[in-house]
């Protein structure tokens, strides 16, 4: 059996852990706008949402 | 048997300190805000009534496929932004931001602006807008830019399509109003970049660009900025000639015009010294001014019909 103790792999720094953070928050926000968007549009095109001119 | 020992040389992963402003600054906020204006500008003045969920989703989307234009050309620019000092700082020559990073960023927004644009809205607009984003980041940004003095001659294309997709947007079809648009903005884009070039040659010819004055000398890039305003003015007042913008609009183009030739003048009369630096700097000023005045009035003749059409 090894006994040697395993290196602990990657550990973030405090800044890098913020930074990372703000990144998920920012991209969160933005799918949460794409969601509002499309639901929006939705309501105001009713069933003819799909109904697109070319 | 060997002394060295054969180990892999392993780098730690490199671990991204990018912060949500550094991906803003990606975007180039500063051109996106010309590009937003101009856009409300042309989705506004369309005929017929747009609803404002589908307005805010047309200007989202047209800002987004800017901002992802520029991502683009910072990710493929960033050896020529490393040398010039306006570009310097930007994320991805300082490292904070790497190429790859600004590479997926650019497209994921691509796509999600057209596909947006194009399913919400319709399809013309959003063929319109990846056309633009085509054009600045393939035939600007890669192909022209590094190649040739009329780069953002023919570049300046790109730039001027926004209001065009918002009109697309706004109808679903084009008509000669959007062309008009993209006119003013297609013969504002040389006076006002070689102007600007005029006091950064130093730069542009550092990093290998061939922008006017480094390939042709200050002299002849005078004389185009000069050849470019009499065209901008001609173009800018043709609109209300053929009787398709009003005469509010008419004569204040024409006395923004007279202004522009003005300084246009001045620069190619000054050419030494700090005087001529100080011309420069002026008309590059103002060019911004006239753009963002003359679509300023043609915004305020709507809200104005507007506003009046709520009291007849």
């Amino acid at each position: 059996m090894d006994d040697k103790e395993q290196p602990p792999g990657i550990v973030l720094t405090e800044a890098q852990k913020k930074k990372r953070r703000e990144r998920s928050i920012a991209i969160a926000l933005a799918l949460g706008v794409l969601v509002v968007l499309f639901f929006a549009v939705t309501l105001v095109k009713g069933p003819a949402v799909l109904n697109r001119p070319l | 048997m060997s002394i060295v020992e054969n180990h892999p040389l392993t780098l730690p992963p490199r671990i991204s300190e990018a912060g949500v402003g550094d991906y803003i600054a990606l975007l180039k906020p500063r051109v996106m805000s010309l590009v937003v204006f101009t856009a409300l500008v042309g989705l506004l003045i369309a005929p017929g009534h747009v609803h404002p969920v589908l307005a805010i989703t047309s200007i989202l989307c047209i800002a987004v496929g800017a901002g992802a234009s520029g991502a683009l050309n910072m990710w493929y620019d960033a050896d020529i932004d490393a040398l010039m000092s306006r570009t310097a700082k930007r994320p991805v020559p300082t490292g904070r931001v790497t190429p790859q990073e600004a590479l997926a960023f650019g497209l994921i927004l691509s796509f999600f602006s057209v596909t947006t644009l194009g399913t919400l809205v319709n399809w013309v607009a959003g063929g319109l807008l990846a056309f633009t984003i085509f054009f600045y980041a393939v035939i600007y940004t890669m192909w022209l830019k590094r190649w040739t003095a009329q780069n953002i001659v023919i570049g300046g294309a790109a730039g001027a399509l926004p209001p065009v997709v918002a009109w697309a947007a706004a109808t679903g079809s084009l008509s000669a109003e959007p062309i008009f648009l993209f006119l003013i903005i297609f013969f504002w884009t040389p006076p006002h970049f070689w102007a600007l070039a005029l006091f950064r040659s130093d730069d542009y010819a550092r990093a290998g660009v061939p922008m006017l004055p480094v390939v042709a000398g200050p002299d002849a890039t005078r004389l185009q900025i000069l050849l470019y305003t009499v065209v901008l003015v001609a173009v800018a007042a043709a609109p209300w000639a053929l009787g398709y913008f009003d005469a509010i609009y008419g004569v204040s183009s024409l006395l923004l015009g007279g202004w522009m030739l003005w300084l246009a003048i001045d620069v190619y009369r000054r050419r030494e010294g700090k005087a001529a630096v100080r011309a420069a700097r002026r008309l590059f000023g103002f060019s911004l001014l006239y753009l963002f005045a003359l679509f300023a009035i043609l915004l305020l003749e709507v809200v104005v019909a507007a506003v009046l059409a709520q009291f007849a």
